[in-house]
């Protein structure tokens, strides 16, 4: 069987509406698995709580003492013995975060750590406490530096959403099996798909260099 | 008797084992300069920090224009902990390490707090941190990212940014004691201005001839007591104790091995 790549050009308009939704589950599930890891990283240095910090380090080595594959199908099959039905793409938004979530608290926690207690100080002796102490002063500063560390767990986000096809969520590559199932030229399909996912990856690595180019540049 | 300004009372801390403060109490009148010398680790860092209550004292109280913050075992009652954050923006406070915040810039170091806490419009605090960074020398860099000043600068851009929120009080730990010795006297002239408008200080400070010009009173501690105060003439020309003998003696040694 020779490689036609006519099979990959006319795959490609369906798999791009599948990179778009690609994007759309890894932008979600990465926003929101920062906005949880922000606010365990504020809890457990504000709270100082020894059971808290027990449960989070209970549930960070969970996640990363398993597979992902595992965590998607968990919450794909379990939510529904529990009566709640989410359906294959919230579910699969909802894995993604929670797995993610445990990488990006230890992300924010390096970050957190180049944080010098002084800059705590200089806000609180100005009256600056709570939650405002938190956003004006020290997580501009946590994400300042976990800017690097961040864009490369975005990349495994977008990466992993591929394992969301075998749960039934429509993304690219699970457009792209439709589509060689039904024309059975996976190679050139998958060479297609093989190229957007590698694109994508591309321009955000890349961002992660211009963003901090541009922070430092505003520093420097 | 001048009237009580601010009242330090039976303030006590313990580092483990070690106390860093013994029942020390001050008091100091509105307009006095006081400078704190002692050795280090003798707790003059702590007393400065247990003031504001950043290193919270295990018992004793502090008093500010009547208004009392702190309690015999420590503890904060609920309206006193709502009056800290007030409370703490009366008093200005500077640091060694300057604690400059580098996300924002020269001005908006010196913004931040009047618009979070003092509740300033940003028509209101923008001037004021202009006029501020002005008397300190530091109008041309207000748009400068903290990371390109010198010191000296970072520390006057500390001090503008806690002047910013009127501080009734400021206290200096150790304000030139990061610095390079040729940038010390930029930050002392400005302390000095401070000085002739009447601000009531604090100053932990190794800058024995400073201490004496600008000091009303000098208080010396060593292991977390005060051990002698008074007028600088009187605690530097003729020492009482032992301690504060030895102490001078040890500081004269060292400067005159940096001369030769």
């Amino acid at each position: 069987m020779k490689f036609d790549i006519s099979y990959t050009f006319d795959a490609i308009p369906r798999l791009l509406e599948g990179a778009f939704i690609t994007m759309q589950v890894a932008i979600l599930g990465f926003t929101l698995s920062v906005l949880l890891a922000t606010i365990i990283t504020i809890a457990r240095t504000s709270l100082r709580s020894k059971i808290l910090n027990f449960i989070i380090a209970f549930y960070i080595s969970f996640i990363r003492g398993t597979p992902i594959l595992v965590q998607i199908f968990l919450i794909y099959y379990v939510l529904p013995v529990f009566g709640l039905n989410l359906g294959p793409f919230t579910a699969g938004i909802l894995a993604i975060t929670l797995n993610s979530a445990a990488f990006v608290t230890e992300i924010l926690r390096g970050g957190l750590a180049s944080v010098p207690v002084g800059q705590f100080e200089a806000a609180k002796s100005l009256g600056i406490s709570g939650f405002a102490l938190w956003r004006k002063i020290i997580l501009p500063q946590t994400f300042i530096t976990s800017i690097p560390p961040l864009v490369n767990e975005f990349t495994m986000v977008l990466k992993a959403t591929a394992l969301l096809s075998l749960i039934t969520v429509v993304e690219l590559m699970r457009v792209s099996q439709q589509i060689y199932s039904a024309n059975y030229h996976p190679v050139e399909v998958l060479s297609g798909t093989f190229i957007i996912y590698f694109l994508m990856c591309f321009v955000v690595s890349r961002s992660s260099a211009f963003l901090e180019k541009r922070l430092k540049v505003k520093r420097a | 008797m001048k009237s009580k300004f601010l009242e330090i009372k039976e303030l006590n801390k313990k580092f483990g084992p070690i106390n860093a403060l013994k029942n020390v109490s001050l008091n100091i009148s509105k307009g006095e300069v006081i400078c704190i010398i002692g050795p280090s680790g003798c707790g003059k860092s702590t007393l400065l920090r247990a003031i504001n209550w950043l290193t919270p004292p295990d018992s004793g109280m502090v008093k500010l224009e009547g208004k009392i913050i702190g309690s015999e075992n420590g503890k904060l009652s609920i309206e006193q902990s709502k009056l800290l954050n007030d409370f703490r923006a009366r008093m200005g406070m500077v640091f060694q390490q300057f604690n400059v915040w580098p996300h924002l810039n020269v001005l908006e170091n010196v913004i931040k707090a009047q618009i979070v806490v003092a509740k300033r419009s940003r028509e209101v605090a923008e001037p004021k941190a202009i006029k501020i960074l002005s008397d300190v020398g530091l109008k041309d860099k207000i748009d400068e990212w903290p990371d390109n000043l010198s010191g000296g600068q970072k520390q006057r851009l500390a001090i503008a940014r806690s002047l910013a929120m009127d501080p009734v009080l400021m206290l200096l730990d150790e304000p030139t004691s990061a610095l390079d010795p040729e940038l010390v006297g930029e930050v002392l002239s400005v302390l000095r201005n401070l000085v002739n408008e009447g601000m009531t200080m604090l100053i932990v400070t190794h800058e024995l001839g400073f201490a004496s010009k600008f000091g009303d009173r000098i208080v010396f501690m060593d292991g977390g007591e005060i051990i002698e105060e008074g007028a600088p003439n009187i605690i530097l020309k003729s020492p009482k104790t032992d301690r504060l003998k030895l102490f001078l003696e040890k500081l004269d040694i060292t400067s005159l091995k940096e001369k030769h």
